[in-house]
């Protein structure tokens, strides 16, 4: 399958962004939580439910913990679960929905195996095992928020649903990753589309439109799970070679793509796909978001829900929160703290974007609100 | 078109092109306003690009928003949904009732630089998880949460994700690692790159710029302004990330693409199918199928092989025979007996009355065959007219043609059942020897007409011959009828073109029988022969190659649908002189078949100069096994004969000499291979009857081949029980006992956690000693493909590489099957065997021993003593000689 690179010369420039923050939103660090000395890898928000747009959860060593964003500036700690493996280290969290609205929150890490939480009851509903290795990331389809999908160090992307515990497709094999798979994201609207990034310094664009069946099949399946006809999708619709390093973040920004690599920057870029015939296309590069000292891999960025404001932390504990939609791009904000200096894994933007948490790797939650923001 | 690009070199040479001319003071001048222009231009270009952003990421801004807010919509009916529902808002509570919730700092008492200091602690005894806050204001706040704990899940190994492979497949070109791979190591928390360590890698070749809209605008503006000289292309390159040269390159592709625009003058190449030569139709046939496996787009003999012509030709299977049957009524035979009944028509005319009524109730005793013969006779008559082109002269000359040509689609049935308003001279004609055989209801005036035309004797000959054959040509002609059966569907062509043809056969016929005898053969030349397009005189070559000069066949086999055998016959019985007259459509027999052996003999030479060019290629590279000497990569190999040489097919025509591929290599002759069966270098397979090739004295087993059903005497492969009426298996049911990895008669294997180490494959029913289990398939790939995976393998501690033979590895990493997670034993119950299986290598596993049901396998990995791991290792003492006792052994086989 042949490998896509991006158009270069005149005509073909992106619309980098300046770092000269333009201060329309101003936030100011407000709180600090230390959960301990083990790195902190993910923390999200759920925008499932609209009840739980204030919770949070974070993942780091063998626990998985869930706060709610007080609206004084505070945390609240909810429930916290921890994996009797000590040897367990997650490396990913998403919030789930079960098919009744129950909250779900999904988490997975070194040992590969993925662990579905029901939030309500404090319950492990469902623990998945199938991937080969570790997990690198989870993501959850809003339109069908129970249908999960997971990045693998086994160079793997799996499509689970949570409600049957089925393994619904494997997207690996002739034209798959061939190293870990670091990130995968689901289209936000064509619900058949994914994009998958990882080690071996593609992203790589799958549609399971032709295997969608299988997907309808899981809701009703109700013999065992391992029976189920799981399916592989080898080839990707798109193989993108965007970066020449470790891609270790991707997400659909609309029909445009953001990922980035070590290259201390994010970049957003439209794959032009044709639907008759796979990996054939074309990329534009469109927009670049720098971000100073991010060169180090598995650090992530996150949007709010309209993805209006985008937050990425860097190797020093520097937080930039772009307009990511604005042309160019627009720093809105660099958020600093003199006590915060160890590598920030993730960030979580608030629904509105008015609070930003991030997650660093010395095992503590930092979390900054917007200064007179109308709502609080 | 021609004007166009008349005009086009006009124009061009119009153009200003200075290149040998020093910069004038005028022109420096003209370089100075070219620089601001083009820097101008480029400015423009670039804001239209920001804008062009703009307008997308805002297109797709609102997009998105939309989605968004539908989104959010389908979020607060969730709400409102577990709110009806009373499920509770878990989350939300539980903040609410307080207890877990702390309130130590306010975030309006100042700028916030005193922040709160929380920590958490976990109590494992206790299963709580405590979270104190101190600071700020001072007060201090402890929260308790019960930790949940989520109980141990046993893991399961760990493994890449891989692909079943039920056959070996070669490496797709781009599934090499790389140049450059880097291999974390999480341990060590290393990167470590796996780039080539050889430098006789060829540098990539110098990529070649292409040119963005923006790019060409400039290079248009400036040469049009300034024409194309050197100093103008130098200031192009400040501004074009190209060389010159490509730069002028493009100006002249952008001048063409331009004037042609401006012309608007697109040329409409609809090219007919039939304009291609049959090399370029057959050209997808010829890269894309394997003549080994018999597949297109083998996956592991790859595309684009040699093509080996055999050297011996089959033996034409029909020859041409005088008493033959004529094929259809477009047969040549009956024209030859057109010509020899004209001597003696008058003792004709009479018998054939007989004859007919013979005929007709001979044939209604068998409707069935008859019928299934008319159709054939139908597809006959449809492939002559197919190609109107071809089929038009003849028609204009029939007076008859032009009613039957055009019948309207209603008249389709009409015209089958013989109306008596159609010129039945000419459709009746055939329609009694067509319809005599279904039904006898013609009326006598009908035949009367017929009787009453110049040239009765021509269809009593017709009917007279087909009678007497008509037993024995049975299974022939429901052949055929089946065969053309999906032909049938639409009557209404059919029997129009059949009627056309009806017309034309007519008139030639009446043409030759008006013509001297002499004539004849050239007459009908005149019309047939000047419409032979490329691909049907290809594919009558091809005929002839096939075939022999039948041209029943050829034009049945080849050009059905396109020529007739009487246009066949007539083409092949040209003579030269006639032909030289065309020598772009025509050519004598002698010089077709002079030409066919020329080009054999051409498309040989290429063969040949590819298997030199790749010879070449691989001693350029010297990365065979040996020269590699890489001591440091983990393979497993199998067992007996050390190391084997792939085979290639040579394509030798005559005898295998020192020249072939296959001598040179070392290998076998093989079926494959172009040379004759009596080559000295083949392999000549086995006689084996009562043995079942299970021991050495089989001489395909003791060189580690499996029996070939195509090679051996007495091995060949019985399907079914003889239920079906196939022939029973000979021999008394003997069977060969080696080739079981040809028939795929392997057991089944069951994967799972090993007792020694990660995955490990069981048996599940039990095997005795030396039964085949099952085959080690993977990715074929190169040696240096396979150092440059085995590093990262090695670093990893599991590598799937087995050594196949000197050109190739199998990789089991991705693609494979269950047998790649049979562990490694020193002292194993399986052993891995290579084995030659219709020239291709292939691992088969056996057992050493009986083993019983649900057993974990092993084998020896036999990895070299300088590259095993220390798991891997031998025991020192008797285990080594044993090795290389049975090495030796190994070698003696091979003899």
């Amino acid at each position: 399958m042949a490998k896509l690179g991006p158009g270069q010369g005149l005509g073909c420039e992106a619309a980098v962004g300046l770092l000269a923050p333009s201060r329309k939103r101003e936030y100011k660090a407000c709180n600090k939580l230390t959960e301990g000395k083990r790195p902190l890898y993910a923390i999200g928000f759920n925008f499932l439910d609209f009840h739980y747009y204030e919770v949070f959860a974070t993942v780091g060593g063998n626990r998985v913990t869930t706060y709610s964003c007080l609206k004084d500036g505070n945390f609240a700690i909810l429930q916290a679960y921890i994996d009797e493996d000590k040897d367990e280290s997650f490396y990913t969290l998403s919030w789930a929905c079960d098919l009744d609205g129950t909250p779900l929150l999904v988490a997975a890490g070194s040992n590969g195996i993925i662990r579905v939480i029901n939030c309500a009851t404090e319950k492990l509903l469902k623990t998945f095992v199938g991937h080969g290795d570790s997990i690198n990331e989870i993501r959850t389809q809003a339109l069908k928020p129970s249908l999960i999908i997971s990045a693998s160090k086994d160079e793997s992307v799996r499509l689970w649903n949570v409600h049957t515990g089925i393994c619904i497709l494997i997207f690996a094999g002739a034209g798959g990753h061939r190293n870990e798979v670091l990130s995968v994201d689901f289209h936000p609207s064509d619900i058949y589309r994914i994009a998958s990034c990882g080690m071996d310094n593609t992203v790589k664009i799958w549609s399971m439109k032709e295997f969608w069946p299988y997907v309808e099949q899981s809701f009703t399946w109700t013999d065992l799970p391992s029976k189920f006809p799981t399916k592989y999708v080898q080839f990707p619709v798109l193989v993108a070679v965007v970066h020449s390093n470790y891609v270790d973040c991707t997400r659909w920004l609309g029909d445009f793509i953001l990922s980035k690599s070590v290259d201390n920057e994010i970049v957003l870029w439209e794959p032009k796909t044709k639907e008759q015939s796979p990996g054939e296309g074309s990329i534009d590069i469109l927009q670049k978001y720098p971000v100073p000292e991010c060169d180090i891999w598995f650090i992530k960025f996150s949007c709010d829900f309209h993805f209006n404001q985008l937050a990425i932390g860097n190797r020093e504990g520097k937080v930039f929160v772009w307009e990511v939609q604005s042309s160019p791009p627009v720093l809105t904000a660099r958020l600093t703290n003199p006590q915060c200096k160890s590598a920030i894994r993730q960030t979580a933007v608030s629904f509105d974007g008015s609070t930003i948490l991030a997650c660093s790797e010395d095992g503590s939650i930092w979390r900054w609100d917007e200064v007179d923001h109308p709502k609080a | 078109m021609a004007s166009s690009s008349s005009k086009a070199s006009d124009s061009s040479s119009q153009r200003p092109k200075r290149p040998d001319q020093g910069p004038s003071g005028k022109d420096a001048a003209g370089l100075v306003a070219l620089h601001g222009k083009l820097a101008q231009l480029k400015r423009q270009v670039q804001s239209t690009r920001l804008a062009a952003i703009k307008e997308r990421v805002e297109a797709n801004r609102k997009a998105l928003q939309v989605h968004t807010c539908a989104l959010f919509d389908v979020a607060a009916a969730a709400e409102v949904a577990s709110r009806g529902a009373e499920g509770g808002n878990a989350l939300s509570r539980g903040a609410a009732e307080g207890h877990r919730r702390f309130v130590g700092w306010d975030s309006a008492s100042g700028p916030g630089e005193r922040e709160l200091v929380h920590v958490q602690e976990e109590n494992l005894v206790a299963g709580t998880l405590v979270l104190s806050s101190s600071g700020g204001s001072g007060a201090s706040h402890r929260t308790v949460v019960q930790l949940v704990k989520l109980p141990v899940v046993d893991k399961i190994p760990p493994y890449t994700t891989w692909i079943f492979l039920d056959k070996n497949q070669r490496m797709a070109d781009d599934q090499s690692v790389g140049r450059r791979r880097i291999y974390y190591d999480p341990i060590v928390n290393e990167a470590l790159i796996c780039s080539e360590s050889d430098d006789d890698v060829p540098e990539p070749e110098e990529e070649k710029h292409v040119f963005t809209e923006g790019e060409d605008q400039l290079i248009w503006k400036a040469t049009q302004d300034h024409g194309l000289s050197r100093e103008v292309l130098n200031v192009l390159c400040q501004f074009v990330d190209a060389t010159p040269s490509e730069i002028e390159e493009r100006s002249e592709v952008l001048f063409e693409k331009y004037e042609k625009q401006s012309q608007s003058s697109y040329k409409t190449d609809l090219q007919l199918f039939l304009d291609k030569t049959m090399d370029v139709a057959l050209d997808s046939f010829d890269n894309l199928f394997c003549r080994r496996c018999l597949v297109f787009d083998c996956r592991l003999h790859g595309c684009s092989q040699n093509l080996v012509f055999p050297s011996e030709k089959q033996p034409y299977g029909h020859e041409l025979d005088e008493n033959k049957r004529p094929c259809g009524d477009q047969c040549y035979l009956r024209r030859r007996e057109v010509y020899q009944d004209t001597c003696n028509d008058d003792r004709n005319a009479c018998t054939t009355y007989n004859m007919d009524s013979r005929s007709s109730s001979l044939k209604v005793s068998a409707t069935i065959l008859s019928e299934s013969e008319d159709s054939n006779r139908d597809e006959d008559n449809i492939k002559s007219t197919s190609i109107v082109e071809t089929s038009r002269s003849k028609i204009t000359n029939s007076e008859y043609a032009d009613k039957s040509v055009t019948p309207p689609p209603g008249d389709a049935s009409e015209t089958e059942n013989v109306s008596p308003d159609m010129p039945l001279r000419t459709l009746g004609r055939r329609k009694i020897s067509k319809h005599a055989s279904k039904s006898n209801d013609h009326s006598p005036d009908k035949r009367q007409k017929i009787y009453s035309s110049p040239f009765p004797f021509a269809m009593s000959v017709l009917n007279k011959q087909s009678v007497p054959e008509i037993g024995e040509t049975c299974p022939d002609s429901i052949e055929s009828a089946v065969d053309q059966l999906p032909s049938l569907d639409d009557p209404n062509k059919k029997i129009s073109t059949k009627d056309m043809c009806a017309g034309s056969t007519t008139n030639t016929t009446e043409n030759t029988l008006r013509d001297n005898n002499n004539n004849l053969f050239i007459s009908n030349k005149e019309h047939s022969i000047s419409h032979w397009s490329a691909l049907e005189r290809d594919l009558y070559l091809k005929g002839i190659e096939i075939f022999g000069k039948n041209s029943c066949l050829i034009a049945r086999n080849l050009l059905s649908g396109l020529k007739t055998c009487m246009e066949v016959a007539s083409y092949m019985y040209n003579n030269g002189a006639a032909m030289a007259k065309r020598p772009l459509s025509g050519k004598s027999i002698l010089g077709d078949f002079a030409e066919a052996e020329q080009g054999y003999m051409e498309q040989d030479l290429v063969a040949r100069t590819r298997i030199c060019r790749r010879k070449g290629r691989a001693r350029k590279l010297k990365y065979t096994w040996k020269s590699a000497g890489h001591p440091t990569v983990r393979k497993r190999i199998g067992d007996g004969k050390q190391w084997y040489t792939q085979y290639n097919p040579c394509g030798c025509q005559q005898m295998c000499g020192k020249d072939c591929a296959c001598v040179e290599n070392g290998t076998c002759c093989e079926k494959y291979c172009g040379c004759s069966k009596s080559c000295k270098n083949r392999f000549r397979g086995c006689h084996c009857a009562k043995s079942q090739c299970r021991s050495r004295q089989c001489p395909c087993f003791a060189a580690s081949r499996e029996c070939d059903p195509d090679v051996c005497r007495n091995c060949w492969v019985s399907c079914g029980d003889g239920s079906l009426g196939e022939p029973l298996a000979r021999g008394d049911g003997y069977q060969c006992g080696n080739m079981k990895l040809l028939l795929k008669q392997q057991q089944r294997i069951l994967l799972g956690k090993s007792d020694v180490a990660g995955w490990g494959a069981f048996i599940k029913n039990p095997v005795n000693r030396n039964d085949y289990l099952g085959e080690y398939t993977g990715e074929l790939i190169s040696h240096r493909e396979a150092d440059k995976r085995g590093k990262i393998y090695d670093r990893a501690n599991s590598s799937f590489l087995f050594d196949l033979n000197e050109q190739y590895v199998l990789d089991a990493y991705r693609k494979g099957d269950k047998l790649k997670f049979a562990n490694h034993s020193s002292n194993p119950n399986c052993y891995a065997k290579v084995m030659l299986v219709a020239g291709d290598h292939r691992v088969g596993i056996y057992a050493k021993d009986r083993i019983e049901a649900s057993e974990e396998l092993f084998y020896d990995y036999r990895y070299g003593p300088d590259q095993a791991p220390a798991w891997a290792r031998r025991p020192e003492g008797s285990k080594k000689d044993e090795a290389s006792v049975s090495h030796h052994r190994a070698h003696k086989v091979a003899r």
